[in-house]
């Protein structure tokens, strides 16, 4: 959380070969930006600077930081390398790719390419419970394909909700902010802790006693979550009051008519409480979902998505 | 203005601080605020926090160096606060919003403005005795006042920790106004969450700031509210203010704002990090190190990608 609210980069600022445009978002941990290149091509740049340990002010380039803060801005930084290096070595068309990272104005910096699109967040707000079996399915499969690749470097994300779900133009989803990816460090530093997302995260993400109990089933429980999103236009109970008393309604018992069977007790399984009882791989899960006969109508949904949203920005 | 001010936070015997206390003033105008996150609640801290920074930067935007009207101003920032609230559990999904209490107060031309919402509370002080204070907006605490329940009852009270008006409710939060309230050199406002006056004896707040002044007073009540809330302490917060006559030279621990520029303010706010239990300290990172990490990520971004 923050004490005050950092003050972004103004747009025109240059940040090296980068040119800033405009500010995207502000979190607790950094601040995102639109920029250009020196080519001219658009970029997302990340900055480290959590609020709660460094001040930007109105008219400062450099953040102020408290002697007694040093060391925990410093040990951020490690939180923020681990998403960079982690990124670094994925390259996927469904996960965000790493262009650059680098060291200026006293903190650091990790370069993105500019999307596209919308987040699937934005989607369901859009289309309220009118998200089709279709849909889902082509996204969803697309972005396991990247989640695959993640856990194959031994990365977990830990933080899969909608609105880091990035569609883009042409259809292909992406999966986006690493930084709860982390997992080794957040042990020893509590402070720097991500807030997860209640609803998407998985019931052993609560505990930090139960850290060990974190796997690639972590992921595919949030997986499911954004799913039953998808449906539901709302996120689920979380996790933690489930574990309280279960009020979510299964997939399989709320939308008998609209989905197919076997979506709906794909995503109940992938939001079981035991994480045993979940897919344990995305492998796994994948097969679920392609396995067996699907009624999909014939002409390309997915060239259906691309129209749609194509005319939308149109 | 001069005056001394006292604030401190402690966890009590509970894993999480939900508390947020801070204080702010300019040339001319003081701000103090207290909020208690509701446990139960998801993000109880998280709601505390944001009502505490929502008024704080308001008070910093507006006080130049005076507010133009401080009851409109507690009247506006509380509301939005709750806004903040609730525009933060939808942004995240969050199944319900975060809830705090918050106590608010403004002093400026020597007058002191408050609001509250919860059972954080203020208490103004004369001459060691309690000339207003705030009414709790819990049921228990109206039924004491009406003769129905007595003070004792109320302590083991199963409903004494509900309140009916919050920051972040599904209800519009109903929040009560001070009088305007004029200070003499050594009065004491103190504001406080449950947690600090809930096991304190009736005159223990009374009594002890009567001994002297709250720099020394302060700790005392602290040890013993936290001492007296046993094995399950809650968390306990607190600011106390004394207003100084401006003749009064005693100590060097007073504020006089004379020499502070119109447009500076002072800020004392408990960081997040900080309110953490059982932070420890980190390995740090050299110099060497954070190049290292830059030029491995740059190699990897120049082997990995086509």
């Amino acid at each position: 959380m923050t004490t005050q609210a950092n003050v972004p980069l103004p747009p025109g600022y240059q940040l090296e070969e980068y040119r800033i445009e405009r500010q995207l978002s502000l979190g607790g941990f950094s601040i995102v930006y639109l920029a250009t290149d020196d080519k001219g091509e658009l970029v997302v740049i990340k900055e480290y600077l959590p609020n709660s340990l460094a001040l930007r002010t109105a008219g400062h380039t450099l953040p102020s930081i408290a002697e007694e803060n040093a060391a925990t801005f410093r040990y951020g930084m490690k939180c923020f390398f681990e998403e960079g290096r982690a990124l670094a070595r994925i390259s996927h068309p469904n996960v965000v790719q790493v262009l650059n990272f680098f060291r200026a104005n006293e903190t650091v910096y990790m370069v993105m390419r500019y999307e596209r699109g919308r987040t699937l967040q934005e989607q369901i707000h859009l289309r309220k419970g009118e998200i089709r079996e279709g849909f889902i399915r082509a996204v969803f499969a697309r972005l396991l394909n990247g989640l695959r690749e993640v856990h194959a470097h031994k990365l977990l994300h830990l933080d899969i909700k909608p609105s880091n779900i990035y569609l883009r133009t042409d259809g292909q989803p992406v999966l986006i902010d690493f930084g709860a990816a982390r997992q080794t460090l957040q042990n020893d530093a509590p402070l720097l802790k991500p807030m997860y997302t209640p609803g998407f995260a998985a019931p052993e993400q609560y505990n930090n006693a139960r850290h060990e109990l974190l796997g690639p089933w972590t992921d595919i429980y949030s997986i499911g979550a954004s799913m039953y999103a998808c449906m539901a236009a709302t996120a689920p109970q979380a996790a933690d009051k489930r574990l309280e008393r279960d009020q979510l309604v299964p997939a399989i018992r709320r939308w008998p008519d609209k989905y197919s069977r076997q979506l709906l007790e794909t995503v109940d399984v992938c939001m079981r409480l035991n994480y045993l009882e979940r897919p344990q791989s995305v492998f796994a899960l994948q097969k679920m979902l392609t396995g067996k006969a699907r009624s999909l109508p014939k002409t390309g949904l997915f060239g259906g998505l691309r129209k749609r949203v194509l005319a939308l920005i149109k | 203005m001069k005056f001394t001010i006292y604030q401190e936070s402690r966890p009590g015997k509970r894993p999480a601080n939900e508390d947020r206390i801070a204080y702010t003033y300019s040339r001319d105008a003081l701000l103090m605020v207290v909020a208690d996150g509701m446990g139960g609640h998801l993000h109880g801290e998280v709601a505390a926090q944001i009502a505490v920074q929502y008024v704080t930067e308001a008070f910093q935007r507006e006080a130049r160096p005076l507010l133009k009207d401080p009851f409109l101003f507690l009247s506006g920032v509380l509301g939005n606060a709750h806004h903040a609230i609730l525009d933060y559990a939808a942004d995240r999904f969050l199944p319900e919003a975060p809830r705090t209490t918050c106590v608010a107060c403004v002093v400026q031309d020597s007058i002191a403005y408050w609001a509250h919402v919860g059972d954080s509370r203020l208490y103004a002080m004369r001459d060691g005795r309690i000339i207003a204070q705030t009414r709790d907006h819990s049921r228990v605490q109206r039924m004491v006042e009406d003769g129905q329940l007595s003070p004792e009852e109320a302590l083991r009270h199963p409903a004494r920790n509900r309140i009916y008006s919050c920051l972040g409710g599904v209800s519009q939060p109903q929040i009560d106004f001070s009088k305007k309230t004029p200070l003499l050199a050594g009065d004491v406002l103190l504001l406080c969450t449950d947690g600090f006056w809930g096991p304190l004896a009736a005159d223990a707040i009374e009594r002890t700031l009567a001994e002297g002044n709250v720099l020394q007073a302060l700790p005392r009540l602290l040890r013993e509210a936290e001492a007296n809330g046993g094995d399950n302490a809650d968390n306990l917060s607190v600011i106390a203010l004394g207003w100084e006559d401006s003749y009064d030279e005693d100590g060097l621990a007073g504020v006089s704002t004379q020499t502070m520029p119109v447009d500076a303010f002072t800020t004392q706010m408990e960081s997040f990090a900080k309110a953490r239990k059982g932070a420890k300290a980190l390995p740090d990172l050299s110099e060497e190190e954070i190049e290292r990490a830059i030029q491995e990520i740059n190699a990897a971004i120049r082997k990995y990608s086509k």
